[in-house]
């Protein structure tokens, strides 16, 4: 399969980049590509300038005075994953991302693009050259295929990592060709699967800032998937659990649930129920279920929603024993 | 700068220099099979999903199918025609035709490439490792057992070890 043709832009800054975006209209931005090559061989975009952030510089994991991570959004995911700094101040990121697609992916996929995927659907991630269909919502139509008789795109965002920033409570710096502005992580996404990121068409995601965290906490990551490896989530989850000095009552628990509909998924159920309790199986347990509740489930790639949903339930319950189990395992 | 002219570019493939013009698009796999005749890395999918056409950037596995010529600029990169020394084969490549883990081979450069970037990584892989190491590799044939016992049977005998 071939690329289709367009032009490169190397830019070396991301203010030269945010300035390039604005410039060039019909244009995207690529650091892995591992996510947008596949999207234009496919046909189903074709920028005419691509412009690239490999060979820029990359910054190593800074660790500030206050005790804040701060990452570079170009860091590979392998990177992520063996990062010592990574490993020791933000466990939950560092298996978030050892857990995405494969090591060749890995290797060149980065935290940022990561973040900045688009949705997916069976129906939208191939080519359509030989489908006699009007299009779907995504490609200008007017129909969902996969909600047959959907009123609008039903696409589910599929990032590993995002998750996991949204329990570390992340903050990500924009730099766009107005500035640079920093946001909390959840503001990224719009809850609308047919353009799934806030960002502006100049605007960048450039750092990732991963506050410190007192006290004792312990995190988990679970995600199902059908095969193994090489896979997109069916459902994934980020727990993060804070505990007393007891290490076993939950002083605050965040949960957030990923790949299950058009933006990452937050439990306040869940987690107000941890609060105060004992981290015992039974409240685990209970906590897993809560977690279904009040949660929007999209079925998608061939997964059912009660499917889905008895997923997610032992899913959430290998995460949160993780997580418990670390607190504990750190002692 | 932009152009949609080709760009003279210089690439280390396997140890050796070659200089080509290569257009923005041209993806690595591309200039490898059409333009050096160096066919041994394979195109499956040709979308990042099978594995086929992994080759060493740097040492470490990428996937040239998704990888832009343009972007391998100034770096080592390995392909299965740099494997064998001298007409002789590598303890990967022997482990795989000893254990009998080649069948249709469209796989296998991919399989011995990852697999020989995991054992320089770490010559004493476990089995999740290898599992881990590989997982982005499809094979149609083998059921992969034979390929898992392959790599085991390569650490054996890999030279760092020694």
């Amino acid at each position: 399969m071939y690329l289709p043709k367009f032009m490169i832009e190397r830019p070396e800054s991301p203010e030269e980049a945010a300035t390039l975006l604005k410039v060039r209209k019909e244009s995207r931005l690529v650091a892995g590509g591992t996510e947008l090559f596949p999207r234009m061989k496919y046909g189903l975009c074709s920028p005419e300038f691509i412009i690239s952030l490999k060979g820029s510089k990359i910054s190593r994991p800074r660790v500030t005075p206050e005790g804040m991570l701060i990452l570079d959004a170009k860091m590979s995911l392998t990177a992520i994953n063996s990062s010592p700094e990574i490993q020791e101040k933000a466990p939950l990121l560092a298996m978030a991302a050892g857990r995405v697609a494969t090591r060749e992916i890995r290797n060149m996929g980065t935290l940022g693009g990561n973040l900045c995927q688009e949705t997916r659907c069976l129906y939208f991630n191939q080519k359509h050259t030989f489908q006699f269909r009007e299009p779907c919502f995504k490609r200008g139509g007017e129909q969902c295929y996969f909600i047959p008789k959907g009123n609008k795109c039903w696409a589910v965002f599929m990032s590993d990592l995002a998750p996991a920033l949204f329990c570390l409570d992340a903050s990500i710096n924009i730099v766009g060709s107005g500035g640079v502005r920093q946001i909390e992580i959840h503001k990224l996404y719009t809850h609308d699967p047919l353009k799934p990121i806030s960002l502006k068409a100049d605007e960048i995601v450039t750092k990732i800032i991963i506050p410190k965290n007192e006290g004792t906490s312990g995190s988990g990551f679970a995600k199902f998937t059908m095969r193994g490896g090489m896979e997109f989530a069916g459902v994934n989850i980020g727990v993060f659990v804070e505990t007393e000095k007891d290490l076993h009552t939950c002083k605050g628990a965040r949960i957030t649930v990923g790949a299950i509909s058009g933006w990452p998924q937050r439990a306040p159920e869940a987690e107000t129920f941890l609060e105060g309790k004992d981290l015992t199986d039974d409240i685990i347990t209970a906590a897993s279920r809560k977690i279904t509740e009040n949660m929007k489930i999209v079925p998608h790639h061939g997964y059912t929603k009660g499917y889905l949903t008895e997923c997610l339930k032992s899913q959430a319950k290998t995460a949160l024993t993780d997580a418990t189990n670390a607190i504990i395992g750190a002692t | 700068m932009s152009t949609n002219q080709k760009q003279l570019l210089e690439l280390s493939i396997n140890g050796e220099s070659y200089e080509l013009a290569v257009a923005c698009q041209e993806t690595l796999l591309e200039v490898l099979r059409n333009r050096l005749g160096l066919t041994g890395t394979k195109e499956g999918c040709g979308t990042g999903e099978c594995g086929s056409c992994t080759v060493l950037l740097e040492g470490e596995p990428v996937l040239a199918c998704l990888l832009l010529a343009l972007d391998c600029e100034n770096k080592q990169i390995e392909t299965i025609e740099g494997q064998s020394l001298e007409g002789r084969m590598t303890p990967v490549q022997e482990a795989f035709l000893e254990k009998g883990a080649v069948q249709c081979g469209f796989c296998t450069p991919g399989m011995v490439m990852a697999s020989t970037a995991l054992l320089k990584r770490n010559p004493d892989p476990n089995e999740e490792d290898i599992m881990e190491s590989l997982e982005g590799h499809l094979c149609r044939c083998t059921g992969y057992n034979k390929i898992m016992e392959s790599v085991q049977h390569a650490a054996k005998s890999y030279p760092e070890k020694s």
